[in-house]
């Protein structure tokens, strides 16, 4: 069901206006490749965007942060907590961006909540863009069912139809949150849904789970069990011998959260701020503990690692699933490795 | 007591004791921690008594490596800066060329004058106690060392290769663009300099793990149509010392 209809012309127009709240973040073209950037005006967002080189997680995890300064003088120890309230609009959100901020937002409010990361959050607004087709070749979030977010977003903007003279288009919008809902009523923008507008939405749906090709014959919900059975595969090696250990999976993943902690002081020692910065799984330190001894030593339990993660442990834990299938992995990888390719080649094995 | 800090140079182009003096905002706070007492490139007097003795340059002639013997005697550590130190650098080139040659080539009629030996990272000839590579040597990481060893913390090279950087400038990996990089291999620290600027890493901060260099070998047979003698090359550049050639 729809909440609104709206032309894309009126959804800059809102954008433009909500730009003098929030500082505004979406797609723009470099070149051949999308990535999010900081805007100043609607239109330099380009909301035809295939996909965005990496996902809009740096906005709210960012790869370096200050947590606290610290100051030591005359004996005493003080820390101020640094926070970032500035209010964010991030536009131009696909599917998979929006299921893998889902995770961030569960992975830190559960157990320890994380202030720096819920504060930035609460600040920002995400308008989303559905996804018709796949973005490119190789994703698998029809599989993964990333490309489908019922929650998670402000407002979701199904591309409904499109007028290729004016290279206008026609949005249905599904509201998300009370201040998605605001953001277009109050502005009055856009006509509620007609019969035939619920109509083109339902043909939508069903076209768009026809363009999506399946890209893991076993399904998804085999992964688990599998991953269960093929902890002592050969082919973690066998793949593993080709990996870098550069991280590079990790870190263009737009649902990986791991983050390394460290301190930095001035030269005069007496003050300083305690930091994080993105961390992987795949790099060679991280299971590196106090007294050197390294639990993940082997390229190969690293590999593995990450996989179970992706497609098991994850969800088992958090009960969201820790891959949306954005393939940002599979193209950052400079050694050609693929997580698809494992997940097949494993249900091959058995 | 501030430590005493000296600055020596062997064979380079004494880019990375510029470098230091590049840290232009943290000079006057450096002068306060420290007390530089042996420095050619910014001072004239010679004091021989050394907390800290940074190095850069390899060592390539006779004279070097007695220099540098001199230079650990003197100081209780040792810190080796820049490719040339760390790696031997651009210097170990003339390690794959003809003597004869490259002395005619350098030194004209004069080369029986001037004897040369093929080209060491100084940690070939005494103990060094760290080591601060790049290609110049990152001044960020040298206000790092100097931090870490007012505070008395333990400092450890990023063991991250140079792709972590790249990922968290958010830029296109060069791959895409089907340019072979280097970084994969490449102990990061650098801030991805050079992929930033839309250059390939060339490797001047070492090779990051042997395992790397391996997976390297097979990637550039198994996945990539490339011609493994210029990879090799290239790996060469800075990291012909270190090189095991490519399984
Ligand atoms: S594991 Fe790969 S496909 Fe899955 S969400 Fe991360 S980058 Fe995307
Ligand atoms: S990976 Fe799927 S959901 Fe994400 S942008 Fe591509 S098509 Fe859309
Ligand atoms: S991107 Fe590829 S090579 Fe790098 S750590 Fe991940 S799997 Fe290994
Ligand atoms: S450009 Fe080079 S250093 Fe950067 S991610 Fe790609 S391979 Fe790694």
């Amino acid at each position: 069901m729809l909440d609104r209809v709206l032309s894309r012309k009126r959804l800059l127009e809102l954008v433009d206006e909500l730009a003098h709240a929030r500082r505004i973040v979406g797609p723009v073209k470099q070149n051949d490749h999308y990535f999010y950037e900081p805007v100043d005006r609607a239109d330099r967002l380009d909301l035809d965007f295939s996909y965005c080189v990496y996902g809009p997680k740096a906005f709210l995890l960012p790869p370096t942060q200050t947590l606290f300064r610290f100051k030591q003088h005359a004996g005493t120890f003080e820390t101020t907590p640094e926070h970032n309230d500035e209010p964010l609009g991030i536009i131009g959100v696909h599917p998979c961006d929006v299921n893998a901020i889902r995770l961030l937002d569960h992975a830190f409010a559960n157990t320890h909540p994380d202030e720096h990361y819920l504060t930035r959050r609460r600040q920002t607004f995400i308008v989303g863009i559905d996804c018709p087709g796949p973005c490119t070749e190789g994703v698998f979030c029809g599989d993964m069912h990333g490309n489908e977010a019922t929650t998670g977003f402000d407002v979701m903007c199904y591309p409904l139809s499109r007028d290729d003279t004016g290279g206008d288009v026609r949005y249905g919008v599904v509201f998300g949150t009370d201040a998605g809902r605001e953001f277009i009523l109050y502005a009055q923008a856009g006509d509620p849904p007609s019969v035939e507008d619920e109509r083109a939405f339902e043909r939508y749906q069903i076209e768009k789970q026809a363009a999506f090709p399946q890209q893991i014959p076993y399904g998804v919900d085999t992964l688990p069990d599998l991953l269960e059975r093929s902890y002592d595969s050969l082919l973690w090696q066998a793949t593993a011998r080709r990996c870098y250990s550069c991280g590079s999976c990790n870190l263009s993943c737009p649902t990986c959260y791991c983050f390394n902690m460290f301190d930095e002081q001035e030269l005069a020692l007496g003050t300083g701020e305690r930091k994080r910065e993105w961390d992987g799984c795949q790099l060679r330190s991280f299971a590196e503990v106090a007294g050197g001894h390294n639990f993940r030593e082997a390229p190969a339990s690293r590999l593995r690692h990450r996989i179970y993660r992706k497609a098991k442990w994850v969800k088992e834990r958090e009960g969201i699933a820790g891959c949306v299938g954005c393939a940002r992995c599979d193209r950052a990888c400079t050694a050609k490795i693929s997580s698809v390719e494992i997940y097949n080649q494993l249900a091959e094995e058995r | 007591m501030r430590p005493r800090i000296a600055i020596f140079s062997l064979t380079s182009c004494e880019g990375c004791s510029l470098a230091i003096l590049e840290l232009e905002d943290q000079l006057l706070s450096i002068l306060d921690a420290v007390e530089i007492v042996n420095f050619r490139e910014g001072m004239t007097e010679r004091s021989w008594d050394i907390d800290i003795g940074f190095v850069d340059g390899a060592v390539s002639t006779p004279e070097d490596k007695r220099e540098v013997e001199h230079f650990r005697e003197c100081c209780t550590k040792l810190v080796a800066i820049g490719a040339c130190a760390c790696l031997g650098g651009l210097n170990t080139l003339k390690n794959y060329q003809d003597e004869d040659e490259y002395r005619a080539y350098v030194y004209g009629d004069c080369a029986k004058y001037f004897p040369t030996t093929p080209a060491q990272p100084i940690s070939a000839v005494v103990n060094v106690d760290h080591e601060l590579p790049g290609c110049p040597m990152v001044k960020e990481e040298f206000l790092k060392f100097v931090t870490f060893a007012l505070a008395g913390r333990t400092f450890k090279l990023p063991e991250d290769p140079v792709c972590v950087e790249c990922k968290k400038k958010g830029i296109l990996c060069l791959y895409e663009k089907g340019i072979i990089c280097l970084g994969p291999i490449t102990r990061g620290g650098c801030n991805a300099i050079c992929p930033s600027y839309g250059a390939k890493c060339e490797g001047c901060r070492g090779i990051v793990a042997e395992d790397a260099l391996k997976a390297a070998g097979v990637n550039l047979r198994e996945q990539y149509d490339v011609d493994l003698a210029d990879v090799l090359a290239d790996v060469r550049m800075f990291g012909a010392y270190q090189e095991k050639t490519l399984p």
